[in-house]
């Protein structure tokens, strides 16, 4: 009947493995255990991270924290700790920031490592909050200018996985409508923006309450930082023999010229929330001009998707454009309570390898220097700058007094209506104060 | 072949069959169907059941801290209603995770003491919502001093029913994290605490995937789950705002899940999450996955069972094919044979009847003439001629009995070839002197031509090869018109081994020629072509049957090709074996001929010549004229390399053979042969052919055999005297025979024809007598036993053996020839195993017995 060998034992094998489950079905009886309870598990070992969280928006990929969280699922992985995120979002601007809600759980040691700000890294870096990271054997690896931004009393209080950079975003298309060049100083870009108001572009420069203090720092700061005498200079100030106000002045004159003249929307600023507000108006070109950080620039991001020729330059200095860099960082609490596990995750969190898939995937500069990543070329022009070493620190931990958080504390007064000397004043108060301590 | 009915037949059946199993897998499929549905749906409002119950356990949990909480409050408030300085108390009381701040106000104040350090204000908090734990207010939700969310009971301290004071605990949302599930749905399932009056999420789940979930507040939550939809939305807020549970199927990213909002402590604070459906209805799904396994398993167990059936139908099928087709086979052959018996009879019929007449007329000649021989017996011309048709009438019967046996032989396969190395000169000689004496009686021209053959001597059965010949040739004399032509050919093919020699023999006629019909049957036996025309012609209708199953017993092919008026063509094709031929190059060696000269007009005949002399070791020279031969002898005869036989045609253009050997004569040494090849008669020309130094005439074709006879003959006349010849007759004279012959006639004849020989014989009636008489006969007595084989009492064979193992002298020695009418070669060897010496087949050829009989003499 059948025609083959191989048919018949074809059947043969579907007989015998239809006997085998048939056996194998009745061979299995109930489990011979008469305590069913569960054990209870081994206590997971875990580390408390507080970072920053946007509000959901379901159709956007952060690259940041996609980058951000493979290198915790590779900690996760190597040393099986299981990081537990703890996070804060304000609702509105009259609701607590991130950063001062951080460093209230810092000071009070309610988590093992935060993802800090610059000013919450002096802060608390100066309250002797965070632990000493130098002994960590990624430190080799990392520049120099993250290791200065982020000494405090001789202690490295925070590493970051990336070295971001802000810049001005620009419509380049609509520059080259009205035929102007990119600004390179404070006077190019009053004039391009002179040129965009009379042609119906009523805020030329789209504005949060965040981030216009970069226009401080880069006029404020170019020279020191791209002089000869910087730390000579940073002792100045922090003897008090500089006055910080003669720093902050140029720039804050200049931002209230840009307020005068009705190139920022000062009122709008003030309440708006980073790219939140400025961001839509420049997506749909009413705005040619914003401010935000490099990553915003990547794919899936912000103005990573722009539809027309977008390029990110520095912000206009005596220097020329002068990209502002804030070294931001994982802290991690003194008294952390999961201390050894935290080191050893942030370890692998700052490794090169991490670090090597950190700065692919979120396409940024990297806090080590063994890692170099092309950037998209609407970065180029800020790339350039960074690479040629020309910037500005939007922080420094070895000013005594805190840059980051204060300028932009001072600049929301301006953007409340305080004149240019009034906000001097407070920068005056602030040095005196830091004096003081 | 199955035909369409059937087809049908079977196609219905099949249908008829799958239909109802169509009908049990759909019955099947609906109750698999149903049954998973109700599981499904069973699985489901337990799972809904039992996410409430755990809801409903979760809240709980949170309701009894909160209660803990509130009763921890009082009791507190009722200590600092005793104490003397609970400002102090409050200072010193240390804060922990859980209670973040106390805070006491004194009645009528707006600001009080804490244990944090700060001035306390009641203002801070908002317990404008209204909702309470035990009684006791508690305030919204909101981030505290130490960055996590919040919230503060207020308790009041009242001493002797006089409220002296408010007590503030500040508690931390991070102290539900402990009561809260580890692991709810295996994970599968995100749970918030959010504060109702400010929508707020005070509480997340914490790991990498939850920060995709929505964690600022409920509209965050909506936007990270995309519940935009307004209905939904609204239905959610009215039940909020009722202070109800919620519960609803959502889409989250791709899977079907169930959204929770659950309210905790009269609804100031909400669980809030989804959890995919697939996590709530795991058993529901391996229950259904198991079911479907099941229905899998007796699918392909049902399938396999179809397999196997529809294979065993389709194998049945085959083999009722099969058996049908051999039926088929079986009444077509029997139709064929009935057919071929209905035919055999005729022919047989026909052949009886034919040979009724064909014995009855040579039998009528045979009886007429004795009777005439008895009236005429003193007349010795007369009786010498009828003594002479009597003979012939009788060796045509006799032709026509062997023939009937040969048929009867082949028929039953008994027929084996004798197998021995022959000369085909010899047996186309043999042949060319039965035939050319039949052909010219007839006035026909017969003419034998030799082409392309390598090889002469070869090795078979000459007998056979010799009865085709004659068969195929006979039969063109008879049925071929007086004057008309008889062509014989023998031609080499292409051998296909160099140990055989491929020949075709040709015989054609012009003749009457067949029509295709006969031409269909000509090679079955009993059957005669017969015409008005050839019915005069005799025969047994046997030779061609007999040809063709001697030629295929050979191996060979035998075709023919006809056509009535015009003649016919036979054309035979045989592959047989050479003989060795050392022998023949060392005869050549012996005879001193080393090199030869052949003259004839006739360049095929030159080839053939030399072809045939190929392997012979012999130089053949050939040209085609007597001038040019002369020429040749001279040239060689200077050389010193002269020729050692020279072959001339008789008629050449220009100079004849018997002219150029009158030339060359002269230039030749004696001893150096020149023949004549003639196809002619050369009676009448042996005279002048000697006269000019002819040695002998040879015919053609040329054979080597015939050419080697003709050397050996001519160089024993030259040198020898012709040995006087062994082979004589052999006188029978004085000789006495002991006969076992039980037929009376035969003995007669016997005993006259012995005597006439001049010997006497003793004629016994079967083999016990002569075994008798031999026995007690006295050695010496008789010289040979001729022994019939069949006879009564003791046949020949057993008679013989008896003799042979008799116990004196002679019975080993004296000669019994067995003289029978068994005369097949197997007769003749069971003679020699009975121990006989020779065998002579009836009817007694006298020269034949005298010959074999002197052999043992």
């Amino acid at each position: 009947m059948w025609k083959t060998k191989a048919t018949k034992g074809m059947l043969a094998a579907v007989l015998a493995a239809a006997l085998a489950v048939t056996l194998t079905s009745c061979e299995k009886k109930n489990s011979s255990q008469i305590n069913l309870a569960m054990e209870e598990e081994v206590p997971e070992r875990v580390v408390l991270l507080f970072v920053p969280m946007e509000k959901s928006n379901p159709d956007d990929e952060n690259a940041a924290r996609t980058a951000h969280d493979k290198t915790v699922a590779m900690a996760e992985e190597r040393l099986g700790v299981t990081v537990e995120y703890r996070t804060y979002t304000a609702e509105n601007y009259q609701e607590r920031t991130y950063d001062e809600v951080l460093v209230d759980r810092a000071r009070n040691n309610m988590d093992d490592f935060y993802l800090m700000n610059p000013d919450s890294i002096q802060l608390l870096g100066a309250e002797g909050k965070l632990a000493d990271l130098s002994g960590l054997d990624v430190v080799e690896n990392l520049r120099d200018v993250v290791k200065v931004a982020n000494t405090v009393n001789g202690k490295l209080v925070a590493i970051p996985q990336e070295v971001v950079a802000y810049g001005l975003f620009v419509n380049k298309d609509m520059f080259d409508k009205y035929q102007l060049a990119l600004p390179e100083t404070p006077e190019e870009l009053l004039e391009c923006c002179r040129v965009f108001k009379e042609n119906g572009i009523e805020t030329p420069i789209g504005a949060n309450r965040w981030w216009l203090e970069n226009f401080v720092f880069a006029i404020g700061f170019a020279d020191l930082y791209n002089g000869n005498n910087t730390e000579a200079e940073i002792q100045a100030i922090n003897s008090g023999e500089a006055k910080l106000s003669d720093y902050m002045r140029p720039g804050f004159e200049f931002l209230q010229e840009l307020i005068d003249k009705g190139y920022i929307d000062a009122e709008t600023a003030y309440v708006s929330e980073a790219i939140e507000g400025e961001g839509p108006d420049f997506l749909a070109q009413k705005t040619p001009i914003v401010m935000a950080y490099w990553g915003a620039a990547n794919a899936d991001t912000a103005y990573g998707k722009a539809d027309f020729n977008m390029q990110v330059i520095g912000f206009p200095s005596s220097r020329g454009q002068m990209p502002v860099v804030p070294i931001t960082g994982f802290g991690v609490s003194a008294e952390a309570e999961h201390l050894d596990d935290t080191l050893k995750v942030l370890e692998v969190l700052l490794s090169d390898e991490a670090l090597q898939i950190y700065t692919e995937t979120n396409k940024v500069i990297s806090p080590s220097k063994n890692i170099q990543v092309d950037c998209i070329d609407a970065l180029k022009p800020l790339n350039d700058r960074v690479n040629e070493g020309v910037y500005v620190l939007g922080s420094n931990a070895s000013l005594k007094v805190e840059q980051w958080s204060n300028v932009c504390l001072v600049v929301r007064e301006l953007l409340a209506g305080a004149t240019v000397d009034e906000c001097m004043a407070r920068f005056d108060q602030l040095q005196e104060e830091s004096l003081e301590k | 072949m199955m035909n369409k009915e059937q087809k049908q037949t079977i196609q219905g059946r099949r249908i008829a069959l799958l239909l109802p199993v169509l009908l049990i897998f759909c019955i099947l499929g609906g109750v698999v169907y149903t049954v998973s549905a109700k599981i499904q749906r069973e699985m489901s409002a337990s799972a809904v059941s039992n996410l409430t119950e755990s809801l409903d356990l979760i809240k709980g949990t949170i309701e009894a801290v909160l209660g803990k909480e509130a009763e921890f409050q009082k009791m507190i408030a009722r200590e600092l209603s005793v104490i003397d300085d609970p400002d102090t108390f409050i200072r010193t009381y240390n804060r922990n995770r859980t209670m973040v701040r106390l805070s006491l106000v004194p009645e009528g104040e707006t600001e009080g003491v804490s244990n944090v350090g700060e001035v306390f204000s009641a203002r801070e908090l908002d317990f404008s919502a209204g909702k309470t734990v035990a009684d006791l207010p508690v305030s919204q939700s909101y981030v505290n001093s130490m960055g996590t969310w919040a919230y503060t009971i207020q308790c009041p301290v009242e001493k002797d029913g006089r409220e002296i004071a408010t007590f503030y605990a500040e508690y931390a949302y991070t102290s539900f994290e402990e009561t809260l599930p580890g692991r709810f749905y295996n994970n599968n399932a995100l749970l918030y605490i959010m504060d109702t009056s400010s929508q707020r999420l005070v509480l997340n789940p914490r790991g990498i995937g939850e920060r995709d979930a929505g964690h600022v507040n409920l509209e965050d939550f909506y936007r990270a789950n995309r519940i935009m939809a307004p209905e939904i939305q609204e239905e959610v807020a009215r039940n909020i705002r009722e202070g109800k549970n919620v519960l609803f199927y959502h889409d989250i990213r791709n899977k079907d899940s169930l959204i929770f909002m659950w309210a905790v402590n009269d609804g100031s604070l909400y669980l809030i999450g989804h959890v995919p459906v697939e996590a709530v209805q795991q058993e529901g799904r391996t229950v259904n996955q198991n079911i479907l396994l099941v229905v899998a398993v007796m699918l392909l167990a049902f399938g396999f069972c179809c397999v196997l059936y529809f294979g065993n139908e389709r194998q049945q099928g085959r083999i009722r094919r099969e058996r049908e087709r051999e039926r088929e086979i079986h009444s077509r052959q029997l139709a064929e044979a009935l057919q071929a018996a209905q035919v055999a009879n005729t022919s047989k019929t026909m052949f009886l009847s034919n040979m009724s007449h064909d014995i009855r007329t040579p039998m009528n000649a045979i009886l007429g003439f004795t009777t005439l021989l008895a009236r005429d017996a003193d007349n010795p011309v007369k009786v010498r001629e009828y003594t002479k048709k009597i003979t012939a009438s009788g060796q045509h019967l006799l032709s026509l009995i062997n023939d009937v046996l040969d048929v009867s032989k082949i028929e039953s396969g008994k027929v084996v070839l004798t197998i021995g190395e022959f000369s085909l000169s010899s047996m186309i000689a043999s042949v060319d002197a039965i035939i050319r004496p039949m052909a010219r009686a007839r006035g026909q021209s017969f003419e034998v031509t030799v082409t392309g053959v390598k090889h002469e001597e070869l090795v078979g059965d000459e007998t056979r090869l010799n009865q085709i010949l004659i068969n195929l040739l006979s039969n063109s004399v008879k049925y071929t018109q007086e004057g008309g032509r008889i062509w014989l050919r023998i031609i080499g093919l292409e051998q296909r081994s160099r140990q055989y020699e491929h020949i075709r023999i040709e015989v054609e006629d012009n003749g009457y020629g067949m029509t295709p019909e006969y031409l269909k049957v000509i090679f079955d036996a009993f059957t005669r072509a017969e015409n008005s025309t050839t019915n005069k012609v005799q025969g047994t209708g046997l030779g061609m049957a007999i040809t063709k199953n001697i030629v295929e017993l050979m191996g060979g092919t035998i075709t023919v090709t006809s056509q009535v008026g015009e003649g016919s063509l036979f054309r035979v094709e045989l592959e047989l074996r050479t003989a060795d031929g050392k022998a023949r190059e060392q005869f050549w060696k012996d005879h001193g001929v080393s090199r030869i000269l052949a003259v004839d007009d006739d360049q095929d005949i030159l080839e053939s010549i030399r072809m045939l002399m190929e392997n012979t070791g012999v130089r053949v020279d050939t040209c085609t004229g007597g001038e040019e031969a002369a020429d040749m002898v001279r040239t060689a005869v200077s050389a010193e390399d002269g020729y050692d036989a020279v072959l001339l045609d008789l008629e050449m253009p220009k100079t004849g053979g018997i002219e150029t050997a009158r030339q060359i004569r002269p230039m030749l040494p004696e001893h150096v042969p020149i023949l004549i090849l003639t196809a002619c008669d050369w009676d009448g020309l042996e005279d002048t052919a000697s006269h000019v130094g002819i040695n002998g005439f040879l015919s053609k074709p040329f054979f080597v055999s015939a050419f080697k006879e003709k050397i050996l003959e001519v160089q024993a006349e030259a040198g020898r005297e012709e040995p006087a010849g062994e082979a004589g007759d052999g006188s029978l004279e004085g000789c006495r025979f002991l006969v076992a012959e039980d037929n009376e006639i035969n003995a007669e004849i016997l005993s006259e024809l012995l005597d006439l020989e001049g010997a006497s014989c003793e004629i016994l009636e079967n083999g016990k007598l002569v075994l008798d008489r031999f026995a007690q006969g006295q050695p010496g007595e008789f010289d040979a036993i001729l022994m019939d084989v069949q006879m009564p009492v003791m046949n020949g064979y057993e008679a013989a053996r008896a003799i042979r193992s008799l116990d004196r002298e002679d019975a080993g020695t004296i000669p019994i020839i067995a003289m029978t009418a068994n005369a097949f070669a197997e007769d003749v060897k069971d003679a020699m195993d009975a121990g006989m010496n020779a065998h002579v087949s009836k009817p007694i050829d006298m020269a034949l017995l005298k010959q074999t009989v002197r052999k043992y003499l």
